[in-house]
């Protein structure tokens, strides 16, 4: 029934509206006797500049200056409506009043009137029909990092976010509700930063830049204070609108705008220290060499090798050095500064804002990320309101110089009575040859630089009150540069290597793209309906250019950066390539009595990424809402304030795939034969694939409780992708690692996420506020037809998740010989893969959320962030070496088989020669007794903040604060990190900053 | 006109004229067609594949990178990832130095894991170029404007590519798919063929390159194969399969050829790019690039950085060796000497380059017949090929008798005259089923079941079809 009035609603003011739209110039409005109301509006600080002042049910609106004064016109029939985000919303009957003095009061129920960012339109928080998180300025600044994402950590439902590296400007994984593709790089969400969709694919090349364990973020060219929110979209109703690039949900990004009002200067400042939070244990010289002599004993050695240098007399047994502290022990110093100055007039505001942040590493030597921006906002409105412009650049130029190579996994293997790093002269030590000074890594350096324009340019127009013109422009321009040296000092001299072999790897690319989206926004409000209508297009071009050249050989090492100095310059890859994407779509929103919402949206989307016949694709969605507060029965209610049930399904789709993979080509190699620069095929050839589907369903119930002073969030979802587009992994027999293609499988992500928002204590000087959310998910294969006839018939099991690690099942040491035994599952007598590897582990977290606290007292103000995971991970101590052999290991390993009966966790040890212990150390560490728990609860965030006192400086307003990254972990997990996944890499670091910030 | 707007819309008629004119182009966006728009044009970088073949330069460019390729990358590179270096640690050539955490560590132990990096990179490598030589030859062969000429060239080339790349992997992996076309939904699924199915496939293929190549070698230098580049790898592959007579008539007819093919007596020149005993070379990637094997095996002091020549090699040599003072080098650091293979003497760059890796020489096409002759009891004419390697080496007449004597010292002989040379080593002790034999005492961890490397476990998490793994792992 409701179903069907609100489509004859949608009918009836459909068509008479797009009449009118048509005959727009012929006819006339009529409107009442109307005289000039003027006023202001204040709040309990003073005047309110900003506040819209609209006629109800006309569209005669305005808003207030910089003084909180408005003028407006309207009969005394008429009601004025005061609106302001934060406020409540205030409403007068006009009547006989001239001027008005308005104080509008701070809303409590935020909810009410937060406009949240859906991409295409905006929407209140209370009228949404989709699932989307949010996180605003407020949560992000107290946070000492430099890449945003690191700011969202634990604090969204549903949305997982793991750092990949330590090392600055390192990159982060985002996982929005769990894994869909079977590509690992097919993950990434959208990005959209004000407006401009961003590219997540990798710049550079991977020789290039050696130090990083994955791509680098693109949105480390955002300054995080200079966000004001970031929208994460997760259901069909709100990323069905962005079609075939919504399946991995949305990110918007929305950066700061002028407001008007009288010109503010802020300032802030911060400096800061980093350090690895923690670090394992490990042997130290007496208990290595033990290890190490009962291993050539247990070899049948009576005496030491030559090439044994730890234990064989050469390097000092009585000489100890902690190489992680020695390595990775520095102290990283982060710096942070910036200054914006904002302000504008009734018609225009701007805003321009700038910052530098510099961070060094925790490696020895001279390494430092900078990061510069600039971004500049503007907005103008023509005096009548109709015509809006905004504009927003951003210039971000990052610079980053770090080491060719991580150091960490060196500084656990290296022997503790390793010598010393440098001799008596100060030049890298060698030990006679014996020793491969882990230093000779930092004579290679990887260095980067990037710089990178987003810029956006929305202009609408309001043909009709009820119609708006609106096209938004963007255009991003990012430049790349890199390169990885090798000069001949990373290598011991022994080798006789000199400058006539040393490298460098350099490439430089560049990303430009534009986008134009011309729209029509039509809103109506008749009687009890609203309904709003955006009718779009997607015009967008990327191209894409690398260049990555190699240079050998140079007279001088110093030498190295010069191309012109290199006896040999090659080019190892060039890519030149255009991508294309253009699209309809359309969004419906009808409410009725602000009680029922329906929100229908649809696409329809091509590619350049698909070839002939395959282009084209349809996305849709359907969202509903009821908000049932609102019904009678529940209007009075003290208890309930708020209670909304919405829902939705639908469909979005992919085409993170590469460009050009249905082409058949050649395409140059790197390299040379005979003076002549070589053609390899590019890739096999396979032009029929499409589209790929990801339906998504979601029920969540919204409730707020005592004046919304408790707001709880629960959703339910459950994401189906089918006809994944993947890189089918086949065997090297074919020539290749993969081929593009659609898999006929079926992986559902489905999972609960809590969301609970409190507000403890309310008093004049002291308030606490907590916001805890909770998500569990699973990840799992419904159906893979023919999976024992694929490739992946060793690597998925239907009903489980898709990051399963199959293992061997470890059955303990055997107590005669001392070696690990496994089970042998087939019963040939021998363990061997995959035949044996039958046992499976989810390395996917099986929950995770956050919990946020923030007290407020008189001028004090203490935030704490704590983010809790549940997971298993690898046990990275138990993995470094075979026991015995010439490398370290975590303490872990003297509880060792010494002779028969033992029962030690750890296996004899041997020196390397016992190969039946070398190979049960490697079927060890692919079984299932080195996947362990790796819980975790992290006070990820604290924060302190001062106001000063006003009575000090009435100009100038003053703020000190204390913030901590990373501060606690509680943990049973020894490897490095927990959280971390990238083995091998500098985890995560702790971070503890202190900042001043002037406003005036 | 004037009155039909709200009155707050009376002011600003530019403004609405502006508006207008926002709406005039948001509708010619809207009808600018999709088709037109998301259609692309080929990339720049990239050419089609039905074009590369129908051009003699594009056509020998997919040919040579495949050269390329197998100098950069795989078993047969001289980087320290290739099997000189690799396969010499694993059997008794090398002695290993480094702290054991790196692939090749595995080696020398000879404590192989089937997930050891090495083995994916050395098979994938393999078959990449296989892949590439089948595409030449399929795209050669449906090529409607290349001269029959080019077109046989090239099509033998692929044969030799093909045929010596499946070689390799023989050696190492045992059983492996012979792979025939760029088909990937047959090769994803193909399964292993016998060792004596793979050489009868090998022997296919060098036969029919045999008879699509000249004599002349295509271009300047003998870095891409001619006819003798094919009979040289088939008198090998007949020699390791049991072939003696077909084994000593592809060399005698190698040898045969004295106009291109002279012996040398100086050491020191074999190894270079002019060198006249050369019968296949790979060329370095520029003009003044020198080998890769250079600088894999040179170091300038003791201990050795990384590897060094095995006390059991340099045993080896008899006592007035010249090999032993030419091909390998010593380095003292007063109390200790090590040595290293000397080969290759420029690990720098030089203008121009001065050496070339030699995969295909003449010396093996003496040893070879003096094999094959052996084999077939011919002794004294085997006597008369094994003493011409002796002799440049100014060392005396062999005094080996009897047949199995004089094969004994054929094996010795190949021992120090292909030290360090593409696993020559292993390989030859393996077909002689002398591996246990001679290993065993000198690596403590050797098995029986080492013959074989493992294929890689990823391999086998690809296509079940390649299961069973090779015993022992």
């Amino acid at each position: 029934m409701n179903k069907y009035l609100l489509f004859r609603g949608w009918a009836s003011y459909v068509l008479p509206s797009l009449l009118y739209f048509l005959v727009l110039f012929c006819v006339p409005n009529s409107f009442a006797q109307s005289v000039p109301v003027s006023g202001t509006v204040y709040d309990a600080q003073g005047a309110l500049p900003g506040v819209n002042v609209s006629v109800k049910n006309t569209t005669t609106a305005t808003f207030t200056d910089g003084n909180g004064a408005f003028q407006i016109t309207a009969t005394p029939e008429d009601t004025l409506v005061f609106s302001s985000v934060g406020y409540v919303t205030f409403t007068t009957k006009v009547g006989l009043q001239k001027t008005l003095k308005i104080i509008m009061q701070p809303d409590e129920t935020t909810l009410e009137e937060v406009l949240v960012n859906a991409g295409y339109y905006k929407v209140k928080d209370k009228e949404r029909t989709g699932s989307i998180a949010k996180i605003t300025a407020k949560d992000i600044e107290n946070q000492p990092v430099t890449n945003v994402l690191g700011t969202m950590q634990g604090r969204m439902a549903g949305v997982n976010i793991t750092q990949t590296t330590g090392v600055p400007g390192g990159g982060f994984e985002i996982q929005i509700r769990g894994l869909n593709s079977l590509r690992k790089d097919g993950n990434r969400p959208l990005y959209i930063i004000d407006g401009v969709p961003y590219s997540s694919e990798p710049t550079g090349f991977g020789v290039t830049s050696t130090i990083m364990p994955s791509y680098t973020s693109p949105l480390n060219n955002i300054n995080p204070s200079d966000v004001e929110s970031i929208e994460v979209l997760k259901d069909a109703d709100a990323t069905a609108i962005y079609g075939s690039r919504g399946a991995n949900g949305v990110v918007l990004v929305t950066t700061k705008k002028g407001k008007k009002g009288k010109t503010q200067f802020k300032a802030h400042f911060s400096l800061g220290a980093a350090k690895v939070g923690k670090f394992m244990k490990m042997m130290n010289t007496s208990q290595y060499l033990a290890m190490r002599k009962e291993a050539f004993a247990n070899d049948g050695y009576t005496e030491f090798p030559a090439d044994a240098y730890d234990v064989n007399g050469t390097w000092d047994p009585s000489r100890y050095t902690n190489w992680q502290k020695e390595l990775l022990g520095g102290t990283a110093q982060t710096t942070n500064a910036g200054v914006s100055v904002s302000g504008g007039s009734d018609n225009t505001q701007f805003l321009i804002s700038s910052n530098h942040s510099k961070e060094t590493t925790v490696f020895p030597g001279d390494f430092a990320y900078v990061k510069n921006n600039l971004r500049v906002s503007l907005n103008n409105q023509s005096k009548d309101q109709r015509f809006r412009l905004s504009f927003t650049a951003g210039y971000t130029a990052q610079n980053n110089n770090q080491p060719s190579t991580d150091l960490s996994t060196e500084a656990w293997k290296i022997a503790p009575n390793a010598p010393a790093l440098y001799d008596s002269q100060g030049n890298l030590n060698w030990e006679n040859n014996t020793f491969e000074n882990p230093l000779r890594n930092l004579n290679g350096k990887s260095i980067s630089a990037t710089q990178d324009l987003v810029a956006n340019t929305t202009i609408s127009y309001q043909l009709l009150p009820q119609l708006e013109l609106k096209s938004n422009l963007g255009y991003t321009d990012l430049k790349h540069s890199e390169s990885s040296t090798f000069p001949s000092t990373i290598y011991n001299p022994a080798y006789g290597v000199g400058s006539d072999q040393s490298s460098i790897f350099f490439s430089t690319s560049a990303r430009q793209s534009w986008i134009v989206e011309p729209q029509i926004n039509w809103q109506i409000a008749n009687g009890d309906f609203k309904t709003a209508l955006l009718l779009g297009s997607t015009f967008q071009q990327q191209k894409n250019h690398l260049n990555a050249t190699a240079g050998y050989g140079y007279t001088n090492d110093s030498m190295i950066y010069n191309p012109a100095a290199a006896n040999d310059l090659s080019i190892m890859g060039f890519e030149e390539s255009v991508y294309k994407y253009q699209s309809y779509f359309t969004r419906l929103n009808v409410s009725h009595k602000e009680r029922y919402i329906l929100n229908l949206t649809a696409r329809r989307d091509g590619s350049s990424r698909f070839g002939d016949g395959k282009r084209f694709a349809w996305f849709g969605a359907v969202g509903a809402a009821w908000i049932f507060s609102q019904e009678k029965l529940l209007d009075e209610s003290k208890i309930l304030s708020f209670g909304k049930l919405r829902g939705s399904y639908g469909t979005t789709g992919n085409d993170q795939i590469g460009n050009y993979q249905f082409l058949n080509t050649y395409t140059p190699a790197n390299a040379f034969y005979q003076g002549i620069i070589g053609l390899q095929p590019t890739r096999l050839y396979n032009a029929s694939f499409g589209w790929e589907t990801n339906k998504k369903l979601e029920v969540a119930l919204e409730t707020g409780f005592l004046k919304d002073r408790i707001f709880l969030t629960s959703a339910w979802y459950r994401n189906r992708s089918s006809d994944q587009l993947v890189g089918i992994p086949l065997p090297g027999t074919t020539g290749f690692p993969s081929v593009q293609s659609n898999l006929p499988a079926t992986v559902e992500n489905r999972g609960i996420e809590l969301t609970l928002h409190t507000r403890n204590i309310e008093t004049a000087r002291f308030t606490w506020n907590t916001t805890v959310n909770f998500s569990k998910a699973k990840n799992e294969l419904r159906s893979f037809p023919n999976l024992e006839n694929s490739t992946y018939s060793n690597q998925y099991v239907i009903g489980q998740p898709l990051n399963i690690v199959k293992v061997y099942h470890y059955t303990g040491i055997d107590p005669a010989t001392g070696i690990y035994t496994f089970e042998d599952v087939n019963g040939d007598g021998t363990i061997t893969a995959p035949e044996d590897q039958t046992y499976t582990k989810d390395l996917n977290p099986s929950f995770f959320g956050g919990i946020s606290n923030q007290l407020k007292y008189k001028n004090w103000q203490l935030d704490l962030h704590f983010q809790f995971v549940k997971q298993q991970n690898y046990d990275t101590p138990k993995m470094l070496a075979t026991p015995g052999t010439f490398s370290n290991l975590e303490v872990g390993a003297m509880q060792q088989w010494q002779q028969e009966g033992d029962r030690g966790s750890t296996q004899a040890y041997t020196s390397g020669v016992n190969g039946a212990a070398v190979n049960a150390f490697y079927n060890y560490i692919a079984s299932d007794a080195v996947i362990t728990d790796a819980s975790f609860i992290r006070l990820k965030n604290v924060a302190l903040g001062y106001d000063f006192p006003e009575k000090w400086s009435k100009q100038v307003k003053c703020r000190a604060t204390i913030e901590a990254q990373n501060l606690l972990t509680f943990t049973s997990f020894k490897g490095p990190d927990p959280e971390f996944q990238s083995v091998g890499y500098l985890p995560p670091l702790r971070v503890i900053t202190a900042g001043l910030q002037f406003n005036f | 006109m004037k009155t039909n707007l709200p009155i707050i819309y009376k002011q600003n008629k530019g403004m609405k004229q502006l508006g207008v004119l926002l709406m005039v182009l948001l509708l010619l966006t809207a009808v600018y067609s999709c088709d037109d728009f998301t259609a692309i044009n080929m990339p720049i970088s990239e050419l089609n594949q039905s074009d590369v073949f129908e051009q003699k330069n594009t056509a020998e460019a997919a040919m040579t990178d495949i050269y390329a390729k197998i100098r950069d990358n795989g078993m047969l590179t001289g980087k320290t990832t290739g099997i000189s270096k690799e396969m010499g640690l694993y059997a008794d050539e090398l002695t290993f130095w480094r702290a054991n955490t790196e692939a090749s560590a595995f080696f020398y132990t000879n404590t192989l894991q089937p997930a050891n990096t090495r083995l994916p990179e050395w098979w994938n490598a393999a078959y990449s170029a296989i892949y590439s030589a089948n595409a030449v030859a399929e795209g050669v062969k449906a090529s409607t404007k290349l001269l029959q000429a080019d077109s046989n060239q090239l099509a033998g080339e692929a044969l030799f590519v093909r045929a010596l790349m499946h070689f390799y992997l023989l050696q190492l992996y045992g059983p492996i798919p012979y792979i025939t076309t760029t088909n990937y939904q047959v090769n994803t699924k193909v399964s292993r063929k016998t060792e004596k199915e793979v050489y009868l496939k090998i022997i296919e293929d060098l036969s029919q390159a045999e008879e699509l190549l000249s004599q002349e070698y295509p271009t300047q230098g003998r870095v891409r194969p001619n006819v003798y580049a094919v009979k040289a790898l088939l008198a090998r592959v007949y020699l390791y399969n049991g072939n003696w007579a077909e084994a000593a008539e592809k060399a005698a007819a190698v040898l045969n050829n004295t106009s291109l093919y002279s012996w040398e007596e100086d050491l020191d020149l074999v190894f270079l790019k002019e060198s006249s005993t050369a019968i296949w070379q790979l060329i370095p990637g520029t003009g003044t690039q020198n080998t890769d094997e250079a600088f894999t095996f040179i170091f300038t002091a003791g201990p050795p950085p990384s590897i060094s020549l095995s006390k059991e090699l340099m045993h080896s040599f008899e006592t007035g060796d010249v090999r032993k003072e030419k091909w390998t080098k010593a380095i003292t650091d007063g109390s200790s000497t090590w040595y290293h293979a000397y080969k290759y003497k420029k690990p720098g760059t030089s203008t121009p380059s001065s050496e070339y890796a030699v995969v295909l020489r003449l010396a093996e096409m003496y040893l070879i017949r003096a094999e094959a002759r052996a084999q077939q009891s011919e002794l004294i004419n085997a006597k008369e090929d094994l003493n011409k390697i002796r002799t440049r080496a100014g060392l005396p007449p062999t005094t080996a008798q009897t047949k199995n004597e004089i094969l004994t010292a054929i094996l010795k002989e190949r021992r120090v005259e292909f030290f360090t040379e593409y696993g020559s080593r292993f390989m030859d002790l393996k077909r002689n089923a002398q591996l246990d034999a001679q290993l065993q005492n000198v690596k403590p961890a050797w098995n029986t079941t080492d013959q074989l490397l493992p294929v890689p476990q990823s391999e086998l998490q690809l296509n079940p079809n390649l299961a069973p793994q090779n015993p022992g792992y």
